[in-house]
């Protein structure tokens, strides 16, 4: 039951590379719809797997699942729109790997075996890599290029570190199954040393795709060069589904008491990616760059918050789930800007109020949301992030953290004053035609954030809380 | 008496060092495509009784190591220049050196590392570490991007070298969906090759610089 999540996409992935044009997004809403019901079904039922080796519902898991559904509905009715106007050559190739893209993923949240899960890791670049080389330019032939191969190889080291920990099981004369879950169990016996080596593998590994720094350097590119429901879904998405795979070994090396060790890596590899997120949006001349760096900077919080543990991997979930809403939010409407203003570039952009004032709401919208303004979710997940490194001792820590979000914030606010409220740089003051399908996704993924930020249903918080009690995460 | 894998596997280290020094792309395809069936035919004779489904899965995956993969970069540049040289970053007798160094380095880690017993096969973990660290250099040493990608299914290689000899727990349904990823990942990155050919009229990455910060 289970496997029909991924299984279903698939198949509608495969089919829409044979369609024509309206048939194929007609196809993309449909699949999106379905979807989301099975994610829902699945939450609600908890059916059991047809391959228990392989597959497993977890808490974490259904997490990402459900979010992934949501956005990658909300993104399917954007996309239609958004195909209309925009100029794609071979849109069949774009839908089938927007489908198969989304298979791939659904799959990375329902693994329970390690391999299996690189397996499908590995297959969420492939899916994709058409999605970037879309426009069939120079630079996003390079982009593409950047991305497949630094990914490949990285993921490569994540592959390495699974064989590894098979090593570590050896070592420990361990007999269990090769699933998370069943290492879980076992993780005291364990050879600690290569168990260790492993984790740092799969986070090189993983972190390259979940893009931390140093590792991030194909996501500004790849972000910026892909459409932008595809850079919606990269970010939103993917990106989480990165996160999904470190997030479970750190609950190995938990339970094998290696908790510590892991943590103060995430914390290191956290830092730097928002350090370095700073400097760069501080002086970015293109707005998608500056979005991509922006979820570099959110990954940093993510990965720095689930180091510390304690409060502080409440507050990254709640980073997880927010970061995906706004930011892809934010992805799409970047659409809407480069569909009209026909410029990745920032100084080509401006008094985006007067010009598209219901793109401006959305994008406005995000921007609050996404550099931690209350009430939206990340101020809260910062808030408990700090608050938990105040409390374990961290205090330089928390200072470079809050340092570097001040930093971020003063760099994006900058820049999106400028393309709100700054002169056109065409010097034009038309209104220009908005499509309905275009703006309301982004408002329902706002919304759903900030609903969110008053209101969790019980089913939501007891996942939350399955999932971060299984690597000391409470209160 | 010397083991006949450990004699294979020699000839493994040897590849390495002839891909460092080589210039020529069709020569390091050569290399690779024997690496690959090597590679592939090593956990059939260490350890394990082979078993019928054991040999099929052999035979499969060196088809797909030793043939389709090298068979799809050569295809992919067929038409592309593939006399020209690999434009290095490091030169071929510092790199040759380099290999030199790096074979000793990873004998002498294998003997400090702690692995379960591996039936006698002494160059076994060497050669892996090799292979390893061997694909990244090319992947760092080297412009060209066919070169890159060489470099990418060396050290697949070398994992997979590691991963299948010294752990019998992975079933092959699960091997063989890794196979497939790097497969289609090759595969991919060929086209990709094909494209950057058409649209640089050059496979050299020093090109590709126009995305930057």
């Amino acid at each position: 039951m289970v496997e029909i999540v991924f299984l279903a996409p698939l198949m509608t992935g495969a089919i829409a590379f044979f369609l024509p044009k309206e048939a194929g997004r007609l196809l993309l809403v449909l699949t999106g719809i379905a979807h989301l019901l099975l994610s829902v079904i699945l939450w609600k039922l908890r059916p059991e797997p047809f391959f228990p080796d392989y597959f497993a519902i977890t808490p974490e898991g259904l997490l990402s699942l459900i979010v992934i559904s949501l956005l990658f509905f909300l993104i399917s009715i954007y996309t239609t729109g958004y195909l209309e106007k925009a100029d794609i050559r071979s849109e069949h190739i774009f839908t089938g790997s927007m489908l198969l893209f989304l298979s791939t993923m659904t799959m990375v949240t329902l693994s329970d075996h390690i391999m299996v899960m690189w397996i499908a890791i590995e297959a969420t670049t492939l899916a994709s890599a058409p999605l970037i080389y879309t426009h069939r330019s120079k630079a996003s032939l390079e982009a593409t290029w950047k991305y497949v191969l630094v990914c490949s190889v990285g993921i490569a080291m994540a592959l390495l570190g699974s064989v590894l920990i098979t090593l570590a099981m050896d070592v420990g004369k361990v007999d269990a199954p090769l699933s998370f879950s069943g290492l879980t169990g076992v993780a005291k016996e364990l050879d600690p040393v290569w168990l260790k080596a492993a984790f740092v593998f799969i986070l090189v590994g993983y972190g390259t795709k979940m893009g931390l720094t140093p590792m991030h350097t194909w996501l500004p590119d790849a972000h910026s060069e892909a459409p932008s429901p595809a850079s919606a879904l990269l970010s939103g998405v993917l990106l989480n589904c990165a996160y999904l795979g470190i997030f479970k070994t750190h609950k190995i090396m938990y339970a094998a008491g290696l908790g510590d060790f892991s943590g103060t890596i995430l914390m290191i590899f956290g830092i730097m990616s928002v350090l370095a997120a700073a400097t760069f949006i501080l002086r970015q001349a293109e707005y998608k760059r500056l979005l991509a760096y922006s979820s570099i900077e959110n990954m940093g919080i993510i990965a720095f918050g689930t180091g510390i543990g304690g409060m502080g991997v409440y507050g990254a979930i709640l980073c997880l789930i927010h970061h995906s809403l706004i930011k892809s939010s934010l992805f799409l409407t970047s659409g809407n800007i480069l569909l009209n203003y026909g410029s990745h570039l920032i100084e080509n952009t401006g008094s985006l109020v007067r010009r598209m004032p219901r793109t401006f709401v959305a994008f406005f919208g995000g921007f609050v949301g996404i550099s931690g303004f209350p009430p939206f979710g990340i101020f809260l997940g910062e808030l408990f992030i700090i608050t938990a490194a105040f409390r374990a001792g961290h205090y330089a820590w928390a200072g470079i953290f809050i340092l570097s979000l001040c930093a971020v914030f003063a760099g994006f606010a900058n820049h999106v004053m400028k393309i709100s409220f700054a002169d056109d740089a065409a010097g034009e003051t038309v209104r220009m035609d908005e499509k309905a399908s275009m703006f309301w996704p982004q408002y329902v993924l706002l919304l759903t954030s900030l609903l969110l930020c008053f209101w969790i249903p019980d089913t939501l918080y007891q996942a939350i809380f399955n999932a971060m009690s299984a690597i000391g995460g409470g209160f | 008496m010397i083991h006949p894998v450990d004699t294979v596997l020699s000839l493994v280290l040897l590849s390495v060092l002839f891909s460092f020094g080589s210039g020529q792309l069709p020569g390091l395809i050569k290399v690779l495509a024997f690496q690959g069936v090597v590679v592939s035919v090593v956990p059939l004779f260490i350890g394990h009784d082979p078993s019928a489904g054991g040999i099929a899965f052999t035979l499969a995956t060196m088809m797909i190591r030793g043939i389709i993969i090298p068979l799809c970069i050569y295809l992919a540049i067929k038409k592309v220049a593939i006399r020209r040289e690999v434009e290095p970053i490091i030169g071929f007798h510092a790199s040759v050196l380099a290999g030199l160094l790096l074979i000793v380095a990873a004998t002498f880690v294998s003997r400090k590392l702690n692995v379960p017993s591996v039936s006698g096969n002494t160059l076994l973990l060497p050669t892996s570490i090799t292979l390893l660290v061997a694909g990244m250099f090319l992947l760092m040493a080297r412009r060209n991007a066919i070169a890159m990608v060489l470099g990418y299914v060396m050290m697949e290689n070398g994992i997979y070298l590691v991963g299948t000899t010294f752990s019998a727990r992975a079933h092959h349904i699960v091997e063989f969906g890794i196979l497939l990823d790097v497969l289609a990942g090759v595969m991919i990155m060929a086209v990709i090759l094909q494209n950057i050919k058409q649209t640089f009229d050059d496979v050299d990455t020093a090109r590709l610089r126009t995305l930057k910060e």
